[in-house]
């Protein structure tokens, strides 16, 4: 709540704050970063964060358990081994690579965002799948749970704070990400920086980096939340 | 085919590449038999007792349940229809006690207040009271604790058949010992057929009345547990009894009740004798008369005395032709 807050005060007050941020650059005619309303960036970066999210969460969780299946297993270690060698892959380089294919805007910024957080949940998911007590497991199949009620009802439920934990990391740091595809003309809270940076102006650069900020450390605390509600209902110590 | 036999095998085997876990195991079990797979680590009792539900499927052989084969039933099914407990208990770690033991009735499609029934039931057997049980979640039970819900689910589909894998295998003797009791003390109420693996001859001797003895896959021996003690059949089965401790073993099957003198009122000296209950066994006696260096011991049922044992009846107490209970 604290840091929705500060985001929000510092999304509609910062137009209030031209003198301060004059004192910054002081060489600077305009301070404040104005060719879009910080309010359509902050939107805007939210969603393309969002289907980036939801494209990864889709996709990775559901790969995570086609591969631990039995008919999956022989594909483990190259799903495993792709999730950790891509984590080495810098966005910007899957941002220049994406251009040629997509052209400019949004939808590259969305494919980098997506395989950029793919990463983490399809470790985290493979982690938690596989982190569950092979007794329960072979109890739940002894007392007639068929596969998929073994993956509903014990496998999911018992893996969730481990996978909503690789979900909060990949969005945490798809909010940071997602700036890097201003300079390839996806509109996000990356443009005043982008802008700043290009024309000497740091008031710009302070602007859309405290917004980031704040974003991600909004966002981090709302899943923080949810995990702790989890761990409770489930009583998962 | 028997004609009451709840499960047979018939040269059933498991190979796994090369290996052969289960050799050629024939056995019958007949419906409310206590049937006790024993044998040290890795002689096939556990795999033969999972080749039961299709945990494992058998390589070769037949395996009926009430005569019919069980490659013909749906494995879920077929599972639901068994009970089943292992020896970490395997309880859901994120569902509560009663959510727990209604897990089977849940799959079985009972209604709602049938499956309630049937858990208030259960924890009523197992000695554990509802109100203060069933909203627990197994990371706070204690091991024994653990273990009752582990049976009481096992049971919670109201299967013929009951396997037991080693369920007691990881706790302390004494806990060990009261749920054996429990477990004896459950069978004689609902005369399920159980299927039971250990590796702890003295937890197969006080159970069983059918112990198969089994060895690099194959069954050594089978027969009922005074059988096994009067006639091992070779010198591992007397090794697995503890060789020359056999004598004491079979004491402790024995009751104090079955062999002491009856008809006897207290006499003033009597009261420097020791003193035993009647359903104790001739190797507690035995241990009393050791400790208290006396070749005599009163017996007493709640503060009457009922008999007297003395040290040449214990030594010359015939073993019961057949189970004792």
């Amino acid at each position: 709540m604290f840091w929705l807050t500060c985001l929000l005060v510092a999304t509609f007050g910062f137009v209030h704050l031209e003198e301060l941020f004059a004192q910054i650059s002081p060489t600077q005619r305009q301070v404040i970063y104005s060719r879009d309303s910080f309010l359509a960036l902050l939107l805007n970066h939210i969603y393309l964060v969002s289907i980036a999210a939801i494209i990864s969460i889709c996709v990775g969780v559901i790969s995570a358990i086609f591969v631990t299946r039995s008919y999956g297993k022989e594909f483990l270690p190259l799903v495993s081994q792709v999730a950790s060698m891509g984590q080495t892959f810098p966005p910007i380089a899957v941002l220049a690579l994406s251009v040629p294919l997509l052209g400019f805007g949004t939808l590259p910024t969305i494919l980098a965002l997506t395989l950029y957080g793919l990463l983490p949940i399809v470790r985290n998911t493979l982690a938690g799948i596989q982190g569950v007590n092979p007794a329960v497991l072979e109890s739940a199949k002894g007392m007639g749970m068929s596969s998929i009620q073994v993956l509903w009802r014990v496998e999911l439920p018992l893996s969730s704070t481990v996978i909503l934990s690789g979900i909060r990391t990949s969005i945490t740091i798809n909010i940071a990400t997602a700036a890097i595809g201003s300079t390839i003309g996806a509109s996000t809270l990356g443009d005043p920086v982008i802008s700043g940076l290009v024309n000497g102006n740091t008031a710009y650069v302070i602007q859309g980096a405290i917004l980031i900020g704040l974003l991600a450390l909004t966002t981090d605390s709302f899943l923080e939340r949810l995990q702790q509600k989890l761990i409770v209902k489930h009583s998962l110590m | 085919m028997k004609p009451n036999a709840m499960i047979e095998l018939n040269k059933v085997s498991k190979h796994y590449d090369g290996t052969i876990a289960v050799d050629s195991v024939d056995l019958s079990i007949k419906q409310g038999d206590f049937c006790v797979l024993v044998g040290t680590s890795g002689c096939g009792k556990s795999t033969t007792l999972r080749m039961i539900n299709r945990l494992i499927s058998h390589t070769k052989g037949q395996i009926m349940i009430e005569g019919q084969e069980i490659m013909s039933f749906d494995p879920q099914s077929l599972r639901r229809r068994i009970g089943y407990a292992i020896q970490n208990t395997g309880l859901f770690p994120h569902w509560d006690v009663a959510r727990n033991i209604g897990t089977v009735p849940k799959l079985l499609g009972w209604p709602k207040h049938k499956i309630q029934a049937r858990i208030e039931e259960l924890l009523e057997l197992l000695n554990l009271p509802y109100s203060s049980f069933a909203h627990k979640y197994p990371s706070e039970l204690s091991g024994g604790q653990a273990q009752r819900v582990g049976v009481a689910r096992a049971l919670a589909g109201d299967p013929d058949i009951l396997l037991m894998d080693e369920p007691f295998g990881a706790l302390d003797p004494i806990t060990r010992e009261s749920l054996q009791q429990e477990l004896l003390r459950i069978q004689q109420q609902i005369h399920k057929t159980i299927v039971f693996v250990t590796h702890d001859m003295d937890e197969a001797l006080k159970l069983a009345n059918h112990i198969v003895v089994m060895d690099q896959g194959r069954i050594v021996q089978q027969a009922t547990p005074y059988e096994l003690l009067l006639n091992p059949a070779n010198s591992f089965v007397s090794q697995l009894l503890g060789g020359e401790d056999r004598g004491l073993k079979q004491a402790g099957l024995m009751h104090v009740a079955d062999f002491m003198k009856t008809n006897r009122t207290m006499t003033p000296s009597d009261h420097q004798l020791a003193q035993i209950k009647p359903d104790d066994s001739l190797r507690l006696a035995l241990s009393v008369m050791l400790w208290h260096q006396q070749e005599q011991l009163i017996v007493m049922d709640d503060n009457h005395c009922v008999g007297e044992i003395s040290l040449q009846q214990i030594i010359q107490a015939k073993p019961y032709a057949d189970h004792h209970g």
